[in-house]
C-alpha cells in the first residue's frame, strides 16, 4: 500500500508513456498502409458489387411446381442432405429489375441468406416448393417462380415483391425477430442533419425542441395526442382494458423536461 | 298510296311484335359487363401501411394530405373517403389475441366498389355516372350538373363533392384508375403498389375463382364469404377475410341490385311510352265525350230555342 503512494509510480508512468509516443510512428509504418484502400473514391465491396450485379439477373419463369405439403418438402430435403454447407451465395441485395420496372422507389434491400439460413435451419421454409422439372436444382430462387404480379396465365403465383414482402414480414412477426416496419429493411434517405440544425453554442433543452420543430411543425401536435403525453386510463388496444395506467403525465406527473 | 285503316293496324301491329322480340339487353343504360375487371382484397394480407393511399394521391393528381402518409396515428380513428381521398384504409380490432395476448388488427381498405348495376348511375339524369365495359363506373366531369343524385343513391356511400370550390365542383371517387387499366398491362395505382398483393388486380371471373380456392384451401384462414361476390348484384371490387364483415365496418347490403326496384317501375311504366299512350288516350277520350255530349246538348238547346 505504502508503495502505491511512493514518487516512483508516476515515474514509471510517465517513461513508459514517452516510450510509447517515441515508438509510435514506428509501429504505424510496420503496418500496412490502409490509407490506400480507404481513401480511394473508386473501391467498392467486392461481395457488394457480385451481391448489385447478380440482382440484375432475371432467370426463366418455373411455370409447374411440385405439389407436396411442406412435412413433405422438409423430410426431402433432409433426406437430399441439403443445408447451410451448400449456401452458394451468402449475401444478395434485393433490387430485381421485375420490381423496378413498376416503380422504383426504394433502394436495394440487403439480404443476409447465409444468416438466415444458420438462424432457421429449414431450408424449407423459404424454399418452400421445387420445379416440377426434374432436371432443374432442388432450390431456387424466390424470383425463378415469383416475377410480375397478377398474371393471366397464374392468376393466384404471387409476384416478387408481394412474396418477398409475405416471407419477410410473416416471419419476422411470428419469430418476433427482424425489422417488420418499412424503414427496418427500406433504409430511409435521412439527410445529414448535422448542416440542418441550427443550435447556439450551449443550447437549453427547449432551444432543442423549438429547433427540431422549426421543420417538423406536427411532430409537436403529434406527440401531444400520443400515449407519452396522455398516458392515462386503460389500453384501447387491450382486451377488456388490461394494462390500466392511472399515472402519467395526463394526469398525475409534472413534465419535467 | 292510301294507308287504309287495316292497313295501319297491321303495319303497326308487325312494328310492335319486332320490337318486343328485339329486346334483349334490359332498357336503359344498366347492363352489367360480361366480363369485367376487378380487384380482390384479401383483408388477411393487409398490414396497413398506406402505401395505396399514398399512390391513389399520386396517380390522380389529388391534394397533399394534412397528414403524411407516413403517420401510422391516422389509424386511431375511422375514416371514410372524401373529395381528397378516394381511398383510406381503417384499422379495427375485431378480437382475436395474438400470442402475446395482444389484439390482432384487421386493416381494411375502402374505396367505391364499382358495382356491376351501379346505382349512381341509374340516379344519374344526365349520364355522367356509367359502367364502362372494362369494369370502371366512370364519372364524366363535363355531363355532370352537381345534383348529387349519386350520393344519395350509392349504398356505399361513396361518392363526395367538392363543397370548397363553387365555381367547378366535382363529384369526387374512386375511378379505379380508368385511364391506367385502359391500357395493355396497367394497373390501378394502389394495386401495383401493395407490397402484399392484399390487393390482386384481374378479371372479375377469374378473382371470383382465385377467391374460391383461397377459402377452399385454407378454411381456417378464411370465413367462407366473398363480399362482393353477390351484394347489390355482384361488384367489380370485393374482399374476403378472416372474421365477418360485420365487424369490419362493411355495409349490410341486400344481393338484389340497388337501382332493380326503382328502374322495374320505370321501366315498366314507360316502355313503348304506353302509360302517357293510355293516359292521354283516356283524357282524349273523355274530351270527345264530354265534347260530342255538349255538341248535343247545345243542338238540343238550339232546337227548343
Amino acid at each position: 500500500m505504502i508503495r502505491a503512494f511512493s514518487p516512483g509510480a508516476p515515474v514509471r508512468i510517465l517513461v513508459a508513456l514517452m516510450v510509447l509516443v517515441w515508438a509510435a510512428p514506428a509501429l504505424a509504418a510496420e503496418t500496412p498502409d490502409t490509407d490506400e484502400l480507404t481513401l480511394n473514391p473508386e473501391w467498392r465491396a467486392p461481395d457488394q458489387e457480385t451481391a448489385r450485379e447478380r440482382a440484375k439477373e432475371v432467370v426463366p419463369f418455373i411455370e409447374a411446381v411440385v405439389d407436396e405439403c411442406q412435412l413433405c418438402r422438409q423430410q426431402r430435403l433432409r433426406d437430399v442432405g441439403l443445408g447451410v454447407k451448400d449456401i452458394t451465395h451468402s449475401y444478395f441485395l434485393l433490387d430485381s429489375p421485375i420490381i423496378k420496372q413498376r416503380e422504383d422507389y426504394y433502394g436495394p434491400v440487403r439480404f443476409m441468406h447465409t444468416k438466415h439460413a444458420a438462424a432457421i435451419q429449414d431450408c424449407a421454409v423459404c424454399h418452400h416448393a421445387r420445379p416440377a422439372d426434374k432436371a432443374a436444382k432442388e432450390t431456387v430462387r424466390c424470383s425463378a417462380c415469383h416475377q410480375e404480379s397478377f398474371r393471366g396465365d397464374h392468376p393466384d403465383r404471387l409476384g416478387l415483391k408481394a412474396a418477398y414482402h409475405q416471407q419477410c414480414i410473416d416471419c419476422h412477426r411470428n419469430e418476433a425477430k427482424g425489422p417488420v416496419d418499412c424503414v427496418g429493411c427500406h433504409p430511409k434517405n435521412v439527410p445529414d442533419h448535422k448542416e440542418l440544425v441550427k443550435l447556439p453554442a450551449d443550447p437549453e433543452p427547449w432551444d432543442v425542441t423549438a429547433e427540431c420543430l422549426r421543420c417538423h411543425p406536427g411532430a409537436g401536435e403529434d406527440m401531444l395526442l400520443t400515449a407519452h403525453w396522455l398516458w392515462k386510463g386503460h389500453s384501447a388496444y387491450t382486451l377488456d382494458h388490461q394494462k390500466k395506467v392511472m399515472h402519467g403525465k395526463g394526469t398525475t406527473a409534472i413534465n419535467n423536461f | 298510296m292510301k294507308l287504309t285503316r287495316r292497313g295501319f293496324f297491321k303495319i303497326a301491329g308487325a312494328t310492335g311484335a319486332a320490337a318486343a322480340t328485339n329486346r334483349s339487353a334490359p332498357a336503359g343504360a344498366s347492363a352489367p359487363p360480361d366480363d369485367p375487371y376487378g380487384c380482390l382484397v384479401d383483408l388477411t394480407r393487409c398490414i396497413g401501411c398506406r402505401k395505396c393511399e399514398e399512390a391513389c394521391n399520386r396517380v390522380n393528381g389529388l391534394p397533399p394530405p394534412e397528414e403524411p402518409f407516413e403517420d401510422p396515428t391516422v389509424l386511431n380513428r375511422l375514416r371514410r373517403p372524401d373529395e381528397k381521398a378516394f381511398t383510406v384504409v381503417n384499422r379495427y380490432f375485431p378480437g382475436q389475441l395474438d400470442a402475446s395476448n395482444q389484439l390482432v388488427p384487421t386493416f381494411v381498405k375502402i374505396q367505391c366498389m364499382h358495382c356491376q348495376e351501379p346505382a349512381c348511375a341509374s340516379a344519374c339524369i344526365v349520364g355522367a355516372l356509367t359502367k364502362k365495359e372494362n369494369g370502371t363506373v366512370h364519372y364524366d366531369v363535363t355531363k355532370c350538373i352537381g345534383c348529387r343524385y349519386c350520393m344519395v343513391a350509392c349504398p356505399f356511400e361513396i361518392p363526395a363533392y367538392e363543397y370548397h370550390d363553387p365555381i367547378t365542383p366535382r363529384v369526387m371517387k374512386c375511378t379505379f384508375c380508368f385511364e391506367r387499366i385502359s391500357k395493355e398491362g396497367g394497373l390501378p395505382g394502389c394495386a401495383e403498389i401493395c407490397p402484399t398483393e392484399a390487393i390482386t388486380f384481374g378479371r372479375r371471373q377469374t378473382l371470383l375463382k382465385v377467391a374460391k380456392d383461397r377459402i377452399r384451401d385454407n378454411p381456417a384462414r378464411y370465413i367462407d364469404r366473398i363480399y362482393g361476390e353477390k351484394e347489390v348484384g355482384g361488384t367489380s371490387w370485393m374482399y374476403i377475410s378472416a372474421v365477418p364483415f360485420e365487424k369490419l365496418g362493411f355495409i349490410d347490403v341486400p344481393n338484389e341490385p340497388t337501382p332493380k326496384l326503382a328502374e322495374t317501375i320505370q321501366h315498366t311504366l314507360f316502355s313503348y311510352l304506353w302509360s302517357p299512350i293510355v293516359l292521354y288516350g283516356l283524357l282524349g277520350g273523355i274530351m270527345w265525350t264530354s265534347h260530342k255530349n255538349r255538341a248535343e246538348d247545345e243542338d238540343e238547346e238550339g232546337d227548343r230555342r
